[in-house]
Parts: structure tokens; sequence; C-alpha cells
């Protein structure tokens, strides 16, 4: 273990680092563009330049290796030169047009600028104009006049999603990044990555185009239920403070987007762009009006109804969702114990043409807590159901359920979130919340549990399963 | 002829450049002696005792780059020969390429040999025409001689060469560059560490010399070091071949011996400047040097030693004489435009700085200059040097400071007037 | 580009095995010489033929100044203007090629029959100024040897 002194300090190093990551290690900042920890190194931006203590020079860091005893600066009169040097080349040709640009308040240029620069312009020269709006994929947008060619979102393409879709063409000023002229890029489930590794506001992601400023949103930690590796999330919403109460309400309580929070022990800092899109899985029209046999009722006599369905019930069967949280899981199971012969069932499966599995995080269950369903009911609960022929009552939960299978003249109780068809059919319909109106836990396939936290308020005609659950509990234990 | 010569030793002729002739003039007998009775090992020490010089233009001491290479380390080696002479100013590999190229390819051989490399390549630069024909013509005799291939005079040796051409890029003449072109890629330059000895081409251990250097190899193993530092100084043994043009009565490639005057070159060896013109100064090494005016050039002698105490360098070998009357803003503006248009785009100091001084200097010239300008180029040049992935910052800020520091008035000039001192031209004055 | 593999394959065995990705260049300008430039098509068939990324090739085609995708002009007359030819008349040839030619540089006569172009050194400033015309070059140019090269290629 190498001994290495940062601005005096003494440090210790692992012997294959590179001054840039024993530093950041040891918290000393060392600002980077082009440098990501996932990625190559491209040392292209050359904006981590340290110096060497007694060189009249500096280097960057990130392709530094360290050695017993290297002594370097990173805040030196030198080095602040050269920082703000780099600064007014990278923003020479940068149209520096933060007022419409999506990146502002979350752009590391921006942040840069402050810290390292922070004067006028020193160039008298017209900018070098570049295509404004350029259709990468059909998902993402690039500006070339604000990329700074740090060729993160190349080397993504070529080292993690391999879908080798971006490169650099021409040289020079007029480098232009640019997607295969077969667009590989709207095949490859990782793209919307590089938006997030974009150090400025050249990519973009097109659904949130100029939706919102990032400074009224919020991101709430969550759990991305699209396959069973349970991806770590942030979903961004508008915060409380910033809530529109004329202007479109409605944008209180809609995802704004989702990006992915690093999280080592299940996807590093990536996701795959199913995992963005959660407001077209949690944004379909929602059921919230609960049901006797398609006739609206209160839901205190909607759960009347199911409890005394249940009471009454021989032989009940319960089909429960692996969209279920530990904790609903858990709490069916504390309620009812034994009372049904109880199944999980398969909530979503891949839709035609989705990639079922691939060797970075996509995994061919399409259900985010099967693990957990698993370890509460054993591996038979996940079997086809069999219903026995005196199935009297079937409770289904969630989504997945073909209600032409269920065994003619049992009553049937649904817990469904979403407007369908089966929801008017059944004996007692009851409208439940989604994983962002509630905080709950999932077990990924490799046994790892992460944790969902609430977004928004459910509506107060629509049930918590968990606490529907235990209600019916108590309710069942004062009636025996 | 400017002193002892060691590449230059034969009448160029119509057939000078076949292997007949170049075997009556005991071509590839070095490397029958060499494969019979030398190890690999024994090669290196003969070109590190020789001292020999990189001759692309940072002189680097051959011997210490092949020191690098492990022998026996169970990896392909590779060894590159660089002839993609792109410096504007700089044509002396040309001369090898047309008139020696078995003597490249012989010496080559004997790199390879000494290096353990199997599959050795010469890059050459994708404009060049007739010096391709005469090298391509030349390895397909080599290959038929057998010379080439395996198991080369019956000895355990085996080596395949390819003759690589680029195909418009100054930047790819950069070792590392020049690589990445041979991976089939742009030719972007790569960060140090690694060096191309350790991780080269396909990340492993190569050698890249440039043709010149490796030219060399066939004579230092053949008389041995002791007969080559015998000519030159000490400091700098051997030849530099140097390629001279500009406003020069004899413009071409000589092979110039360490330590010669260099007033003798220029006046006697060149013929002196064209009818009727002074010498104003002197790009001694490829436009990526700073230029030494008539009167600091005249007394140094041909060596990096007394180039460098005079504040420039000997860098590739090509010089440009440049005549009185010359504006050396629009000749600076010539060579900004240049490192402007083969800036690679890979890091930012050179990205932005090549066409940000580019802008500047033609304003300037269209007479929208300003008074700091001046200043802006000298920071710009100042703050790109050592910033760059591969030399580019540096040699653009070289000649730009070299020119602005030595020449400062002519640009004050344009500036404040808002035409040239010397009527913008470039073609050099006739005096009566 | 399919006629040409068999030479491919010959240009291949002399390379090292693994070296697929270096038959980019080599291969692209087989085709530029075979085509006048580089197609689609051609494009697509070196992505099959070497199993390198779409985007590498795509790359290196933008990147070098000697690979173009569209037809240019029967001569291409590539003038140097850089510091040596500069220094021996090079711009007013330039000038001189561009009036007797009718466009600028960078362009292609109505005919089809010649493109203009500039370079950046050529590497033959000892023979300055050079034009280069197609891949051979023309050195120690004046205006009437130029005018004399013109003639010749017109009835060439």
């Amino acid at each position: 273990m190498p001994e290495i002194f940062i601005n005096g300090q003494a440090v210790q190093a692992q012997a294959n680092q590179t001054v840039m990551q024993a530093a950041l290690a040891n918290g000393f900042y060392i600002p980077y563009f082009c440098w990501h920890p996932q990625l190559s190194i491209a040392g292209n931006c050359r904006i981590c330049t340290v110096q060497v203590e007694g060189r009249s020079w500096v280097e960057i860091a990130c392709n530094m290796p360290v050695t017993e005893g290297l002594h370097v600066l990173t805040d030196s009169d030198l080095v602040r030169e050269h920082r703000k040097a780099t600064m007014q080349f990278i923003t020479l040709n940068h149209p520096v047009d933060c007022g419409i640009c999506d990146k502002a308040g979350e752009c590391t240029l921006q942040d840069y600028h402050f810290a390292y620069n922070g004067s006028p312009s020193v160039s008298r020269e017209p900018k070098v104009h570049a295509t404004k709006y350029h259709d990468l994929s059909a998902r993402i947008m690039l500006d070339n006049e604000r990329c700074i060619l740090c060729s993160r979102c190349v080397r993504f393409t070529r080292e993690i999603s391999k879908s080798n879709a971006l490169g650099i063409k021409n040289r020079g000023d007029v480098s232009l990044v640019r997607a295969a002229e077969d667009s590989p890029l709207d095949g490859d489930p990782y793209s919307d990555n590089v938006i997030d590794i974009c150090p400025v506001g050249a990519l973009l992601s097109k659904p949130f185009l100029h939706k919102a400023r990032v400074w009224y949103l919020q991101p709430t930690p969550s759990v991305c239920p699209g396959c069973e590796r349970g991806c770590s999330v942030d979903i961004w919403h508008r915060k409380a403070e910033w809530r529109l109460r004329a202007l479109d309400p409605a944008q209180n309580t809609s995802i704004a987007r989702v990006t992915p929070r690093e999280n080592p022990a299940v996807n590093g800092p990536w996701i795959c762009n199913k995992g963005r899109d959660l407001a077209q899985v949690f944004e379909r029209p929602r059921a919230d009006q609960a049901m006797r046999k398609g006739k609206p009722v209160e839901l205190p006599a909607a759960i009347a109804a199911v409890r005394q369905l249940i009471d009454g019930a021989k032989r009940p069967v319960a089909l429960l969702s692996n969209w279920g949280s530990n904790e609903e899981l858990a709490a069916f199971k504390d309620a009812f114990g034994g009372r049904f012969a109880t199944f999980v069932k398969r909530d979503h499966e891949p839709v035609p043409g989705e990639r079922l599995e691939d060797d970075l995080l996509i995994r061919p269950d399409k259900n985010p807590n099967t693990a957990g369903a698993r370890a509460l009911f054993g591996e038979s609960s996940l079997a086809t159901p069999a219903f026995p022929a005196d199935t009297d009552l079937v409770l289904v939960w969630g989504e997945g359920c073909n209600f032409a299978r269920l065994p003619a003249g049992a009553k049937v109780v649904f817990l469904n979130a979403y407007l369908q068809p089966e929801n008017g059919h059944a004996d007692v319909f009851i409208p439940i919340s989604v994983q962002t109106e509630r905080a709950g836990h999932y077990t990924n396939f490799a046994g790892v549990v992460s944790g969902f936290e609430r977004c928004f308020e459910k509506k107060s005609s629509v049930a918590d399963a968990q606490e529907l659950f235990a209600a019916l509990a108590v309710e069942a234990s004062v009636a025996s | 002829m400017p002193g002892t010569q060691l590449l230059m030793t034969f009448p160029v002729t119509a057939t000078s450049h076949t292997l007949a002739d170049y075997v009556a003039r005991d071509g590839y007998a070095t490397l029958r002696r060499a494969l019979a009775t030398m190890k690999p090992e024994e090669i290196t020490r003969e070109v590190t005792a020789s001292g020999l010089l990189g001759h692309g233009g940072a002189a680097f001491p051959a011997g210490r780059k092949w020191g690098v290479v492990h022998l026996n380390d169970h990896q392909p080696h590779y060894l590159c020969a660089n002839a993609d002479e792109g410096e504007p100013g700089t044509f002396k590999d040309r001369w090898i390429l047309e008139h020696a190229p078995h003597l490249l390819l012989e010496s080559m051989l004997l790199a390879s040999y000494a290096l353990q490399v199997r599959n050795a390549f010469v890059y050459i630069r994708g404009e060049f025409d007739l010096p391709y024909r005469r090298l391509a013509a030349a390895v397909e005799e080599a290959y038929a001689a057998g010379y080439f291939g395996a198991n080369i005079m019956g000895s355990e040796f085996s080596c395949d060469v390819v003759i690589y051409r680029g195909a418009g890029s100054y930047v790819c003449g950069e070792a590392s560059g020049l690589l990445s072109s041979i991976e089939g890629k742009r030719g972007y330059p790569r960060n140090r560490p690694p060096r191309l000895t350790v991780q080269g081409l396909f990340k492993r251990p190569t050698v890249v010399n440039n043709v010149e250097t490796l030219a060399n190899i066939a004579g230092i193993v053949a008389r041995g070091a002791d007969a080559y530092k015998k000519v030159g100084t000490a400091k700098c043994p051997g030849t530099q071949l140097v390629s001279i043009s500009g406003h020069i009565a004899k413009p071409g490639v000589y092979e110039v011996e360490y330590g010669y005057p260099m007033a003798k070159f220029l006046f006697e060896d060149c013929g002196g400047m064209l009818p009727g013109m002074k010498l104003k100064c002197i790009v001694p090494g490829g436009i990526s040097t700073k230029v030494l005016t008539a009167a600091e050039v005249a007394p140094l002698t041909f060596d990096h030693q007394s180039f460098a105490a005079a504040g420039s360098s000997l860098g590739s070998g090509g010089m440009i004489a440049i005549a009185e009357g010359t504006c050396m803003v629009r000749l600076l503006q010539v060579m900004l435009r240049f490192y402007h248009h083969e800036s690679c785009g890979q890091c930012t100091p050179c990205r932005e700085g090549m066409g940000w001084m580019h802008r500047i200097i033609d304003r300037i010239v269209a007479g929208q200059g300003q008074p700091e300008d001046i200043d802006s180029l000298v920071r710009i040049s100042r703050l790109q040097d050592g910033m760059t992935i591969c030399g580019m910052g540096d040699a653009a800020g070289y000649a730009t400071i070299g020119i602005l520091d030595k020449y400062r008035g002519e640009f004050e000039h344009w500036i404040r007037e808002k035409r040239s001192l010397l009527e913008g031209n470039l073609e050099g004055a006739v005096h009566a | 580009m399919k006629h040409l593999i068999p030479e491919f394959e010959k240009l291949k065995a002399r390379f090292p095995a693994g070296f697929e990705s270096s038959l980019v260049l080599p291969c692209v300008r087989r085709i530029q010489e075979d085509r006048g430039f580089v197609a689609d098509a051609d494009i697509d068939g070196l992505v099959e033929y070497l199993g390198v990324p779409r985007i590498q090739i795509e790359e290196v085609l933008s990147y070098y100044t000697q690979f173009r995708r569209a037809a240019i002009g029967r001569w291409h007359l590539q003038a140097c203007r850089n510091v040596t030819c500069s220094m021996r008349s090079a711009e007013r040839l330039i000038d001189h090629l561009s009036r007797r030619l009718g466009v600028a540089p960078g362009q292609t006569t109505p005919d089809g029959m010649f493109t203009l172009s500039t370079a950046e050194c050529l590497g033959s400033c000892g023979t300055a100024p050079v034009v280069m015309v197609n891949d051979t070059y023309h050195e120690n140019m004046s205006i009437e040897k130029l005018d004399r090269l013109l003639e010749e290629l017109k009835r060439a």
C-alpha cells in the first residue's frame, strides 16, 4: 500500500490506483469531466490537472499512477491557472444557453465555471456553431454546441452496453458525437444512461425535454419493478414547496423522470430504459372506486363485504401479486396464515420485442418481488394455480390474472390499482395503491432487499394492501 | 558535402533503389552475419553504445527506447517504422523510401531480430505515391529473395512486414496516433503511461522508430558502435538528414554530420539564398520549432546542443529558409491554419485552442486586430504547452511564440495600421 | 466491394492473426480506388467482412482527409498551400487554378472533369510548389506548367 501525500497530507492508496482514485477515496476533490469510475480512462478533458511538488508543470490525475512517496498538489497556483484555462477552452465554443437547457442546475460545467473560472469570456471570436438539435435516437436528443467531446457516452456504448452505437465523427473543433448510421442506439436498452453521464446538457431525454427545471424537483429513492433485478432508482417529482396550483396540478403527482440511484450491490450506476419509463406503468388510468358487482360502494362497505365472503368460504384460494412488497405479502400471511390455498402469480410477462436477459442488468422475470414471495410462501406457491373442484372464493391481487381460468361459481374478490374491465365483474372490487404511493421493500433475484419510499399521497378512496390485510386480520380474529 | 556521409553513400541512379544494386553494395550481408553470429541482445547493446538518436524530432536515444522491451516475455512485440512524414518542411524520409528502401528493410529486420519482433510495419503517409511504390516493390523483392517470411536465411528468425498507408492525418505521425491508425481507427494519440514499449499496438510492447533512425541500424551493426561514434560530436553522434526548402538556392535533402558549421551548410552546400534574396530567418526543424534569425543561426554548429542553446531545436531536420521581405504575420497565419486543420479534436486545449488562435490571426489579417491579440496568442500558446495528449499543443505554441518573440513589430504594425508591413508577401523580396 | 474480397484475403495474410480491425484503412482505400468513393453498401459489406462495428468505419471515413463518401471529378487537383509551397507562389497558383477552372477550392467543375482542393503539406517542400493530380505529385509547378498540365489532362 503506497503512501502518497495530497496537499501535504499523508494518504494510504491502493497499489493499482490512480491519483484521482486515491484522492476521491480519501476526501480530496479533483474536478473531472471525462473521467468516470466505471469507464476506461480517456484523459481528454484536461480539467483534472494536479502538480507534482517540485515540478514546474501540471499533469492529469486520472491517468497518474500512485507511487510511493508521491507528493501532489490539487490546488496550487499553477493548477488553478491551468484549470481556469481549461474552463476557458471548454466554454470557448459552448453556447452558455443555460436558460433553455434542461441540465441547468445539475450541470458539471456550470458548477465548475463557478468553482474554477467565474470570469466573463476572454474571447472576441464568434462561436463555432454546430447542430443544435440532433435526433440521436427515438429517446435522446443531442445538442452538439453544448457537447464538450468528453467521450463518456461513446465509451459507455462500447464498454458497458456494448452496442457500439456511438462515435465521434470528423475531427478538430468540428468533431461531432454521432450514432452509427444503422442507428443501433434505438436498439440499446441501456441508451439513456448516456444522458445521466453526460457532464453537460448535450444529451437530453426527449420525454423530459423542457418539462421541468430540475430545481423544482426532488428525488425519492425507489426500486424499479421492471424485472427481478430491482435496480435502485430515484423517482423525480415536483417538490412540495413548488406545488403548482393554477397551472396543471396533475404535475404535482406525476413522475417527472426516473434516474439510477447508484447501488453497487444491485445495479452500479446504471439502469435500463424500462426503468426510465415507470410513468408508463404507474400513470395508466387508475381505479379509485370500490365496487360490488360493478356497483360503486364506499371503501368500508367493500371491505365488510370481503370479510363476509372470507368468513363464509370453505375452500378459498388466493392469487397474490409478485408486485406486492415484502411488507404487504407478510401482512397477508400474518392475516390469513393457512386460511387460503395461496399462489403467487406473475403480474407481468415480457412484452414482445423486450430483451429477456443479458449479462449486465436485465433479468428474465419481469416482476420485482418473486424472490420475496418465494421466501414467505415457498417455491410451490409459484406453480400454476391448481383450483380444487369446490373452490368457492378466489382473492385476486394485482394484474396478470386470466379470469376465464377461475373456477366457475367461485366468488371473486379483486384488488387492483388500474382501470380494467374485470374490475366490474368481481363480486367485490377494491382499488389499491401503487408503489409510488407507499413505502416497502422488494427482495431481488440474488436475495438483496431494497426499499422504496413514498412519492405521492394515495387517494382516500384507494386502499393500501398492507393496511387492508391487517384490517381484515383484526376482524377475523375478533370474529373467531 | 556537409561532412561524413553514412546514408547517402552511393550515387542515385535509375536502379540504385533496387535489390540487385543494394546487394551489389553489400546489402543484406549485415543481416546474414548478424543472424549467424549475433544474439538479439548484442544488437541492442551495439545500438545503445552507438548513442544513435531518434530522428523523428525528439532526439530520444534509440537504444534507451529499445531497452524497455523485455525479451522472452511470452508475448508478441511489434516494430513500426514511422514514415508518416508530415511535419511541414520535412521530406527527408522520402529520400530513404525512394532511394534506399532496402537499407530501411534490412535495418528493420535487424531491429526485429534484436527485439524479437515477428511482425513489423511501415506506416507511410497516404499521399506519398512514389515512395510507397518504391517501398512496396522493395518489400516484394525482399520476400522473393527470402529476406522476409519464415526462417530467414535458414535461421530460426522469422519476420513479416506490412506497409500500412495512412489516409491524411498529421497526428498519425505521433507514435501513439500512428498505432491507433494501424489498429484501423481514427488517429487519436494516447495518454502516457503506459509507454508504447510497454503497451503499444493492440496493447503489446511496440517500438516505433522514425525511418531515418532505423535506416542507421544496418550501418551501426555492420561497422560497430565505435565507428558510428567517430562521426559527429560527443553528444550527438552520427549524422542527420536535413530537408531544406524555402527561399534557398538548392533545396533538397542533405546528410549533415553533427557539428558541421551552419553558415557553411546554408551558404555553401545549399548555395545560399535564391538570387537577390537575403536570409531573414530560418525554421530549423519543422514548423513546430522556434524560428532563428539570420544572425542567430549563422554562428551555430549543426547539433542539438548548439540549437538548444539558441532557444530552438533541430527537430525533424525540416529547415525552411525565409528571405527578407517575407511577412511573418501571414507566415504564422499559414502555420496556425495548418495546426487548426490537423487537430484531431480529442483533447480540450488543442481542439479549442488551435481554432481560437487561427481565428485570432485571421482577424488580425482582416484588419480587425486588437492590441491585446498578441498577448492572447502568447497566452493560449503557453497554456496549451504540455497540456495536450500528444505534443501538438506544445508544437503550435513553439511556432507561435518563436515568431511573436522575434517579429512582434510586424504584428503590431498590422493591428495598428490594418495592413501588412510587408504587403502580406510570402515569396520574399529580391534586392537589386 | 464483394469482388475485392479475394484481394482483401491476400492483404490479411500478411497481418498477424486477430488484426481484422487493422484492415479497415487498407480496405477502405482499395474500395475508394475501385469506385472513386465509399458507398453505404461498401460500409455494410466491410462490417460483414471484417466484423468491426459500423461506427468504427464511419469514424475513419470522416476523420481522414483522403477518404470520401461521394464522387468527385475525374481529376482531383490538390494544391499544397502550406508554408514552403506558399513561399514558392502556391497562393497565386491556387488563385490561377480557381480562375481557370471557374470553381473555388472544394468544388468540382460542372463537366465533372476537375475537382480543386487545397492541401496542407504533402511532404514535397523541396520541390515546392506541388500539385497532386489523383495519386501523382507534380512538383516545381508554375503557372505555365500548370496550364500545360490542364490541357494534357483535358485531352487524356
